[in-house]
């Protein structure tokens, strides 16, 4: 009885052992292995709905291609995305949702400038780091540490490099009167900086200088205005649906000047894909381009063919994609998920991303980025500064077809 | 709420029990984000509860209220600007700031209020569109830039929290303020316009008085929230604070819950924020809001008159017919 | 003076302004007639537009010839959502706010079903002759704004003739000027009603593929082209079809001259402006109503 009590004693004792052991292991390997949790909201319906959808894929890509390679410090990435409709106000509750209540590691950029002003105010306070497009220049001046542009969507450095470009034009070739039209918004403010500095430098007279609410009723007067007092450089600042119809009527009335710079209409897919060959020779800026030859920019590429079967991947995938890569390199650098300690490790190092490498100031931007891109049988090509050149530019442009 | 209210001594514990509870929620250490969440359901209380004092008791649809949110924003934030306030300051701002919003409602009042049905409803419309974009065009209001303001430089918890008392309080006075004029000679006059203004007037009814009181009133508490709303969200643009859709939505959450009674959008604002943040959080972003539609089809095929409507006829109705079963 | 830039301006507000009439006389019809506030309305249009721009693309139908397979199906459409959807709160005390609540509703549901369908990006309408002009003069006309104004002129026309003319027109609007009377006569007052709305609905296609033609949509395009809809409506005199279209070519008239002398950022505030005015000053519209 009594050995045999023993036995059973010694043999519960041992499968306790063992269960407990086994439990324990499950639990280290757990910890081990439980995801990175990255948080925060995107405008995935409403206003902004086709950007915010960009954004997310992007991202989405991101933590697909780092899960592959073995996570973030070996831990997998797992992203907790809100639809916050293009609400600025949902936007800021989300952000405090995915700190306070999801608790979440990290935190990702929302869109568009507005929501990222009004968020960048309360990440600071929670002491979160935030990458994304920014607020342009102004959100970058309000003394936050914790908010970076990585890059940053800044209006204040669109033009800089067609303005660069042009500078390399021989004087008697370059436009002479600018026709400048110009969103009501955070963004159209923010082009209209570097446009007044720069045709001051080069000697083009800016002759119309006007400012439209969204939605524009009409493009027709605005061409008809320009065609008149002989503007034969045309900016049209604005987003997608004034940019088509302005093009549409320079094409209808036969306004042809020597050079049309838009400001992000032409940077979406639905550019070409929806103007044709009429989206063609239009200058524009930007912050990253599909055909840098910076390390990564191949494999987003491929990735959009295979599933979207677009050439080149849009601005806001990659967007999506090199803030995640910012913020991963800020904790890979940190070895933490310490939000101080990350944003101290961005701000003293260097991060490579398929934007190229970048260095934050102490508002958390990088130095001033250049890149002018045209449209070339359907295609953003690069055209400064010369050595990203991936086409040579047309200009003038020609005639319409 | 005193005892011509009507209210039992017991129904009077409980909600003093109930606002007690919410008074102390912020300071028991739940995440920030319930603070900011219940910040913003107190002000869509505030927002749709002043709008039935016009909409719901007179019957004169203003879809143009969030114009009075964003003008007590923006005298707020103007006002911290100009005279150099501290945030603290700042933040009583939002008083004067709610009398702005308060003059104007009687400015524009006076000639709108002349209108009836749906033409007061689009001309309200398009006072906020011309306001919006008045400010929008001006630079000296900040244009299209938007304003920033300074922020409390409090721990988040803290700051977070005195919104959120700040804002309960703003709602409770709301509250009772709709709740006094339901119950008193005015709102009873106010009721008389809604069934037919020409039989009031006969009825020695000053209605121009009463309607452009009410409709100052009902401007006053938005703008307060406005101001508030500015120093909690330190970041204030054209496109944020008269967003045409929190205008469109305080009319639906005042309706869905039922316009004839004070706390009728009190009871549409909490359910439709709730739903739709119970929406977002667990379903699709474009299912989320197709279930959403589907919602105020529902609501409206059966319950047309607001839900609080159709639980006061079934409340009288069953006890009715249990008599009948009993007999 | 700078008279090219008046009359081009003109020219073009006044094609644009028939476009947003086209758009407008469903919604107008409605209302005036039916007390009921169609927030959907312009959603509607937006399926017309889709459902155009896919069949172009895929077929290379024109946008106008697709109206022959949108134009019954959204008046069929339009009838289910009577039947079903708006007659069930015909007997509520305020059919206009329960009208508005419930069409809010679909508008959600309709634009975020075009948003699973067709995606977010922006679409154009990019037909051969997109950017044909023919000249007059020094004055240019695009042949897509003609054809918008020659739609509207058409739709306009075949809506008051309805009403005017036809045996079913003239019962709705007896139906509704003395519904008791009416039926007293025999007028099935549901099956009437529900003609009325899906002709209202179908008219919103027709004026859906026209400002397709004019402008880019997106899914969440419709809650722009509403406003426009109030506009006209309100200046034009609700329920009036003639009012409507002259509404809409006056508001296209005050955007074209304005554009002309205005800075253009002041542009939409003159127009709310003065349609605070036309409300204040003939709150019955600019029109007198009829119908």
């Amino acid at each position: 009885m009594t050995s045999r009590r023993k036995g059973f004693i010694t043999m519960s004792g041992k499968l306790l052992g063992t269960i407990l052991m086994v439990l324990l292991m499950c639990w280290t390997v757990n910890a081990a292995e439980k995801p990175i949790v990255i948080g925060g909201s995107l405008p995935l319906t409403g206003q902004f709905a086709e950007t915010g959808q960009w954004i997310e894929r992007g991202m989405k890509f991101w933590a697909k291609e780092t899960n592959e390679k073995g996570g973030l410090l070996g831990r997998p990435v797992e992203f907790k995305i809100y639809d916050d409709e293009s609400n600025v106000n949902k936007a800021v509750t989300y952000a405090e949702k995915a700190i306070t209540v999801d608790k979440v590691d990290l935190l990702f950029g929302g869109y568009p400038g507005t929501a990222a002003r009004a968020v960048m105010p309360v990440v600071e306070k929670h002491k979160f780091v935030y990458v994304s497009m920014g607020g342009h220049m102004k959100s970058f001046e309000q003394g936050y540490t914790y908010s970076f542009g990585g890059p940053p969507l800044m209006g204040e450095w669109w033009y800089e490099g067609f303005f660069q470009w042009l500078e390399t034009v021989p004087a008697d070739q370059r436009p002479k009167r600018a026709a400048v039209y110009t969103m009501n918004n955070p963004i159209g403010a923010s082009l209209t900086e570097s446009i007044i500095i720069w045709t001051k430098k080069l000697g083009i007279e800016i002759a119309i200088d006007e400012k439209y609410n969204l939605p524009l009723p009409d493009a027709t007067p605005l061409i008809v205005k320009a065609k008149q007092m002989d503007c034969d450089l045309l900016c049209s600042n604005g987003v997608f649906a004034d940019g088509v119809m302005t093009i549409r009527a320079a094409k209808a009335l036969g306004y042809n000047p020597k050079a049309i710079v838009q400001g992000i209409g032409s940077v979406v897919p639905a550019w070409s894909k929806e103007l044709g060959p009429d989206g063609d020779y239009v200058f524009s800026g930007t912050s990253l381009h599909d055909k840098l030859k910076f390390p990564g920019n191949d494999k987003l590429n491929a990735f959009v063919k295979k599933e979207y079967q677009i050439d080149g991947y849009p601005m806001y995938f990659g967007f999506g994609y090199v803030w995640m890569q910012t913020l991963s390199q800020g904790v890979e650098g940190a070895k933490s998920l310490d939000q101080t300690k990350i944003r101290d490790w961005l701000k003293s190092n260097k991060v490579d991303t398929i934007a190229g490498p970048m260095k934050f100031t102490d508002k958390g931007i990088p130095d001033p980025i250049n890149f002018c891109t045209q449209v070339i049988n359907g295609h953003a090509e690069l055209i400064w500064p010369p050595e990203v050149r991936t086409a040579n530019p047309v200009y003038p442009k020609p005639a319409w077809k | 709420m005193g005892q011509d209210s009507g209210w039992s001594k017991r129904t009077l514990l409980l909600v003093i029990v109930f606002i007690s509870c919410v008074t102390i929620f912020p300071w028991l250490g739940p995440p920030v984000y319930f603070i900011s969440f219940a910040f913003n359901v107190f002000i869509y209380i505030t927002l749709a509860t002043s709008w039935n004092i016009i909409g719901g008791y007179t019957g004169y649809l203003s879809f143009g209220h969030v114009a009075f949110f964003g003008i007590g924003a923006y005298a707020a934030a103007i006002f911290g600007m100009w005279f150099g306030l501290s945030p603290a300051l700042n933040i009583l701002a939002s008083i004067p700031a709610g009398l702005v919003s308060m003059l104007l409602a009687i400015l524009v009042g006076y000639p709108c209020l002349r209108l009836r049905g749906p033409y007061f409803a689009v001309i309200t419309l398009c006072f906020a569109f011309v306001t919006e974009l008045t400010i929008r065009n001006l630079d000296f209001l900040g244009g299209a830039d938007g304003l920033w303001l300074k922020g409390l430089a409090l721990p988040i918890e803290v700051s977070r929290s005195i919104f959120f008392e700040l804002m309960l309080v703003l709602t409770l006075v709301t509250l009772f303020v709709a709740n006094r004029i339901e119950k008193s000679k005015f709102g009873s006059g106010l009721r008389a316009i809604k069934e037919d203004e020409e039989v009031a007037q006969t009825m020695a009814i000053n209605t121009p008085k009463l309607k452009i009181t009410a409709f100052a009133i009902s401007a006053f508490f938005p703008g307060v929230a406005g101001g508030l709303y500015a120093c909690y969200l330190t970041y204030i643009h054209p496109d944020i604070v008269f967003d045409v859709n929190v205008s469109i939505l305080i009319v639906l959450m005042a309706l869905f819950g039922g316009g004839a009674f004070w706390f009728g959008p009190l009871v549409g604002a909490t359910i439709l924020t709730f739903v739709n943040e119970g929406l977002s959080t667990f379903v699709k972003a474009e299912y989320a809001r197709i279930i959403y539609g589907c919602l105020f089809i529902i609501v409206i095929i059966f319950m047309p008159n607001g839900i609080l409507e159709f639980a006061k006829t079934r409340m009288v109705k069953k006890p009715a017919k249990f008599e009948a079963a009993v007999k | 003076m700078n008279l090219v830039l008046v009359f081009q301006s003109l020219i073009s507000g006044i094609m644009m302004g028939a476009v947003y009439a086209l758009l407008g006389i469903g919604f107008s019809l409605t209302w005036g007639v039916m007390k009921v506030i169609n927030v959907s309305h312009a959603t509607f249009g937006l399926i017309a537009a889709f459902v155009a721009y896919t069949l172009f693309k895929v077929f290379g139908m024109d946008p106008v010839a697709s109206l022959a397979v949108t134009l019954p199906s959204l008046f069929g459409l339009g009838c289910l959502v009577y039947w079903f959807l708006i007659n069930p709160i015909t007997r509520a005390k305020a059919v206009i706010v329960s009208s508005m609540i419930l069409t809010f509703g679909i508008a959600i549901i309709l634009e975020n079903l075009i948003l699973l369908v067709w995606g977010a990006d922006p679409r154009l309408l990019t037909t051969s002759y997109t950017n044909k002009v023919f000249a007059i003069g020094p004055l240019y006309f695009q042949y897509p704004r003609v054809l918008g104004f020659l739609m509207a002129v058409v739709g306009v026309t075949a809506i008051q003739l309805f009403l005017k003319r036809t045996l079913t027109g003239k019962a709705v609007r007896a139906a509704w000027q003395q519904s008791e009377a009416s039926q007293l006569c025999g007028i099935n007052l549901k099956k009437i009603s529900m003609i009325t709305f899906g002709l209202a609905v179908a008219s919103a296609g027709a004026g859906g593929v026209g400002m397709a033609m004019l402008y880019s949509f997106e899914p969440h395009s419709h809650n722009l082209w509403l406003i426009y809809l109030f506009l006209v409506v309100i200046v034009g005199g609700v329920g009036n079809i003639l009012g409507a279209a002259a509404g809409g070519m006056l508001i296209g008239v005050i955007t074209g001259l304005s554009m002309a002398f205005l800075p253009y950022q002041w542009i939409n505030v003159l127009t709310f402006g003065l349609l605070m005015l036309i409300l204040i000053f003939r709150p019955h519209g600019l029109f007198r109503s009829e119908v």
